[in-house]
């Protein structure tokens, strides 16, 4: 009896320890789903709207901390600082710049085996969009290493038949853009955005307002055989965001003109139309040539 | 006097479009305002998705036949000198100093290839017309060397391609080539749905006092141009006494093949996609961006609620009037009357945008030489009064778009104000017309027993 309550004693920290260490095997290399989400897909709002059909800000948080909790890289363990530094929107009227300076502190000790980029994910506000192709442009000319927009890109819907966008722009990160005392990067990211029609109102504008965006520093481990990648995010502790929210009122039509326009709108077509009809019917009955050409 | 010979004229033309187009590449480049239009990258992106074997409604924004995605393919696999068979000698030297690598560039190169061909077929309609030489230069150079015209066509805008479809089929027409007027017809509709408009003056036109089995049509000269009202109201009431000539339904039956067949086969390589993005968005479009239309800012603050049947019929009215008036006034004077119908066409559509300016502008030269307008003053006014009322637009469009303001009210009333100005142009030109059927009548002896 006594042999026996200790094999199963035994037998039941044999489980323990062999569940631990399943559970340090997990951590200490890349989930298998973020593993497999970075060899299926090139963004990670991609994988998002695979499983969703519109942006949710709930359903994204949850789809970023369950699929992108970050990974130890290499032999050391270290975990970069993120920080949004300053946020602006450049320009005047439907097209602007929505600017972002970031800063990304890393042990200077670990960079030379790594290979890292930048991504920032900008969930965009209901009212605004990105061009796919103008990022595809961007891209091409070098501004980013990859950058593309996902959800509803309908160029030219109004904000009421719309639904809302993602725009995830990735930046190489090498040694040679590191900052001064080569322990950071400070990066700014320019992203052009465009309004869409607003819904109508009362006062004549639609304010929009934008959140702060979702940072990553995604890795490689070059001296890792099987080439892991691990992830950073922007949720972790030590992140610093800058606290002023950016606003951009869009122009939008006036409830109170729709009758006064609709009237005035189909009285000039319709005055239009009796004149062109009036001046056919009085044409002249006889168009003669006078023998010169009118110069 | 005689200006400058028609070769002369070609040769100047290709390279100032030669000259625009190495600056809107530099532009491109170097400037944040692409001087390329965006419609340009549209159909550019279109057909290199063709090339790959995709559909090219991938491209979004992409809203026109699959045709022309397959017209500019060639500018992905051929050979640079894919250009050169349309252009004259002295040019190709000038295209290979600029080293054409880019298949945008060589997409525009070709594009302005047209532009001149549309020039070449306004001389040969004038010509048939026997417009003297130096009205038929005077004319070519309105097209030619229209400001609009030339920056539409170099900055990679497709509408020159319908038109020299369209004044082709004029050019059919007068010969008597009416099997392969309607083949062009039909494919041109299919392309782009407004030629629709020009299917009731054509039908007046195939009278069969006009066209005869055996017999080419004779045309008017211009040394002999007038006529007498009551000569169209008999060939009204002879129109309804005989509408189905043979002419005129081979005519139809002809283009709606072509258009049906064009239509079927898209349809079965791109499917329900191809239907909406390249016709029926074109039929059902109401676009509540702002736009030249009188209509936008109604548009805009209706958004959010369907149009009832009733509010759709009575909108589209004022435009039916006005087309059925002008068809049956000018009918036999059809180019003029593809002109004023277009005109009007733009003027009262829901949508008004630049490119489709050049959907008159091509005709306009075909007008000129039976105007008795003017330049000084009359010419220059009407001249300056659209391009005015397009500039005050423009000024509101700006403060809109670009500043941010809150001015629809103001920019609604500068589209009344760009309509008004529309509408006092064509009544202008409608009035100093030297109304002038293209056609005579064949005189046979069934005729001479009538008279």
């Amino acid at each position: 009896m006594e042999y026996q309550g200790f094999r199963v004693l035994l037998h039941l920290r044999l489980g323990i320890m062999l569940t631990l260490l399943a559970g340090i095997t997990y951590c200490k290399h890349a989930p298998a789903s973020f593993s497999e989400l970075f060899r299926r897909h090139k963004y990670i709002t991609e994988a998002y709207f695979q499983k969703h059909e519109t942006l949710i800000d709930r359903a994204f948080q949850d789809f970023i901390s369950s699929e992108l909790s970050h990974v130890f890289c290499g032999k050391q363990n270290f975990m970069p600082k993120l920080s949004v530094m300053q946020r602006q929107l450049i320009g005047e009227g439907s097209h602007r710049r929505l600017t972002s300076s970031v800063k990304i502190e890393i042990q200077p000790e670990v960079i030379s085996s790594l290979s890292c980029e930048a991504i920032v994910i900008e969930r965009l506000p209901s009212g605004v969009f990105a061009d796919p192709f103008e990022l595809e442009h961007l891209t091409g000319r070098g501004v980013f290493s990859g950058a593309s927009a996902f959800g509803d890109t309908d160029l030219e819907l109004p904000t009421v038949r719309a639904n809302r966008s993602v725009v995830e722009v990735h930046v190489d990160l090498s040694p040679n853009s590191l900052s001064g005392n080569k322990n950071s990067w400070e990066l700014k990211i320019e992203i052009p955005l465009h309004a869409r029609y607003a819904p109508l109102g009362k006062h004549g504008y639609t304010r929009v307002e934008f959140e702060s965006p979702d940072l990553f520093v995604h890795c490689v481990d070059e001296g890792d055989t099987l080439n892991q990648s691990c992830i950073f995010s922007s949720t972790d502790e030590g992140v610093r965001t800058s606290p002023h929210a950016i606003v951009w009122e869009v122009p939008s039509g006036i409830v109170k003109h729709t009758k006064i326009v609709s009237v005035l709108t189909f009285i000039a077509a319709v005055v239009g139309a009796l004149s062109v009809f009036m001046a056919c019917i009085f044409y002249s009955e006889v168009s003669v040539y006078n023998g010169t050409k009118q110069s | 006097m005689e200006v400058m010979n028609f070769r002369s004229l070609i040769i100047f033309s290709a390279f100032l479009r030669v000259l625009l187009i190495v600056y809107g590449e530099w532009q491109d480049t170097h400037m944040e305002v692409r001087y390329t239009d965006v419609d340009y990258l549209v159909f550019s992106d279109a057909a290199a998705l063709v090339v790959d074997g995709k559909s090219p409604y991938k491209r979004s924004t992409y809203r026109y036949s699959p045709l022309i995605a397959f017209i500019l393919t060639p500018n992905s696999f051929i050979h640079r000198s894919w250009g050169k068979f349309l252009f004259s000698a002295s040019v190709n030297a000038v295209k290979d100093w600029i080293s054409v690598k880019d298949q945008y560039l060589r997409c525009r190169l070709s594009r302005s290839d047209i532009d001149l061909l549309v020039g070449y077929f306004i001389r040969t309609i004038l010509k048939l017309r026997g417009v003297p030489e130096n009205l038929t230069i005077y004319s070519v150079l309105v097209w030619l060397f229209n400001p609009f015209t030339f920056t539409i066509g170099t900055r990679g805008n497709c509408e020159p391609i319908i038109c020299a479809i369209i004044l082709w089929i004029i050019i059919c027409i007068m010969r008597g080539n009416l099997f392969q007027g309607a083949v062009w017809y039909g494919l041109v509709v299919h392309m782009r749905i407004y030629p629709i408009i020009y299917a009731l003056p054509i039908v007046l036109t195939l009278d069969p006092n006009h066209f005869q089995r055996g017999k080419k049509p004779a045309i008017v000269d211009w040394n002999s141009r007038q006529h007498k009202l009551n000569e169209t109201s008999n060939r009204l009431w002879v129109f309804f006494q005989s509408i189905f000539t043979r002419s005129r339904i081979l005519f139809g039956l002809i283009s709606a093949t072509v258009f049906f067949f064009c239509t079927g086969i898209f349809f079965y390589l791109y499917e329900w996609e191809f239907l909406h993005e390249a016709l029926l968005y074109h039929l059902t479009r109401t676009d509540p961006r702002h736009n030249f239309s009188i209509y936008f800012y109604h548009i805009y603050l209706n958004y959010e609620r369907e149009f009832a049947v009733l509010e759709k019929l009575i909108s589209f009215l004022p435009q039916l009037i006005v087309q059925i008036v002008l068809v049956f006034r000018f009918a036999q004077d059809f180019p003029f009357c593809f002109f004023v119908q277009t005109v009007a066409f733009v003027a009262f559509n829901k949508v008004i945008t630049a490119q489709y300016f050049v959907w008159f502008f091509c005709l306009l030269p075909l007008i000129l030489p039976w105007s008795k307008m003017k330049l000084k003053w009359e010419g220059i006014l009407c001249v300056l009064v659209w391009i005015g009322a397009q500039t005050h637009w423009l000024f509101w469009g700006y403060m809109l778009e670009f500043k941010g303001k809150q001015v629809f009210l103001q920019l609604w009333a500068a589209s009344l104000l760009f309509f008004a100005a529309n509408i006092y142009v064509m009544i202008t030109i409608i009035r100093r017309h030297t109304y002038s059927p293209v056609f005579k009548r064949l005189v046979t002896s069934r005729t001479k027993k009538i008279t």
